[in-house]
């Protein structure tokens, strides 16, 4: 509400002060000599009245505002804790996953020099069949 | 008083408008935890030795085992994620 943001507090506030001194004035307009402003009474309290309503209504609008950006702050602090806490965690599965992948490699390299070192020697005693690599080789295909 | 009018009507219709600033995304995940795991596991060659079938079959239990922790850590990170989103109210 771009009028709430562009005049300051203190203008309601005056306006609000102005108009119900003014409207209190009415009731005083035949002691003062001046005879035509009598005439003008009831428009001048509509106006006052109208005025002192627009300004009561901007005060609550002023109010409901800071209240609302206060909660929008909160709200504001709250989330930038939310993504700090959410970039830790993206730092930890990636530091998880990283040590965790290069202790499973290590452990089959480990076993990759077992075998070479001492399945090795079993290469000539033990002959694979054709149809034990075909099932091995059959269990490998994934879903096309 | 016509004028009065309208321009009283509008500025109660200005007090109406409540725009909403917060705008929150779910956090993107990890390079690392998007990367697929490979198509296909290793095959053995017709005539492997047994010192062949054994290093395949190893290197395919390895492959295995990187996708199981990928998998195991999107699951943990969705949770722990959606835990830290929901905090905020």
């Amino acid at each position: 509400m771009w009028i709430v943001h562009w005049l300051p507090s203190w203008v309601f506030y005056g306006l609000l002060g102005i108009s119900i001194v003014i409207f209190g004035i009415t009731y005083f307009l035949r002691f003062i000599p001046l005879p035509f402003l009598y005439t003008y009474k009831i428009p001048i309290q509509i106006a006052t009245v109208l005025v002192a309503s627009i300004s009561i209504y901007l005060l609550g609008a002023r109010a409901n505002e800071e209240h609302w950006l206060a909660k929008v702050r909160e709200l504001e602090a709250k989330v930038a804790q939310a993504e700090a806490k959410s970039q830790e965690e993206n730092v930890r599965v990636v530091e998880k996953i990283v040590v965790q992948n290069r202790v499973v490699r290590e452990r089959g390299q480990d076993v990759v020099r077992y075998v070479d070192k001492e399945v090795v020697k079993y290469n000539n005693v033990c002959e694979i069949p054709g149809v034990f690599i075909d099932a091995h080789n059959k269990a490998v295909e994934g879903v096309k | 008083m016509k004028y009065l009018s309208f321009l009283i009507f509008l500025i109660i219709l200005q007090g109406c408008s409540s725009p909403v600033p917060v705008k929150r995304n779910f956090p993107q995940a990890p390079g690392v935890l998007l990367e697929p795991c490979p198509p296909s596991l290793k095959s053995l060659n017709s005539g492997a030795k047994l010192s062949d079938v054994a290093t395949t079959i190893v290197e395919n239990y390895t492959t295995y085992h990187e996708c199981a922790i990928k998998n195991k850590t999107w699951i943990e990170w969705y949770q722990n994620q959606k835990k830290i989103f929901e905090e905020v109210k």
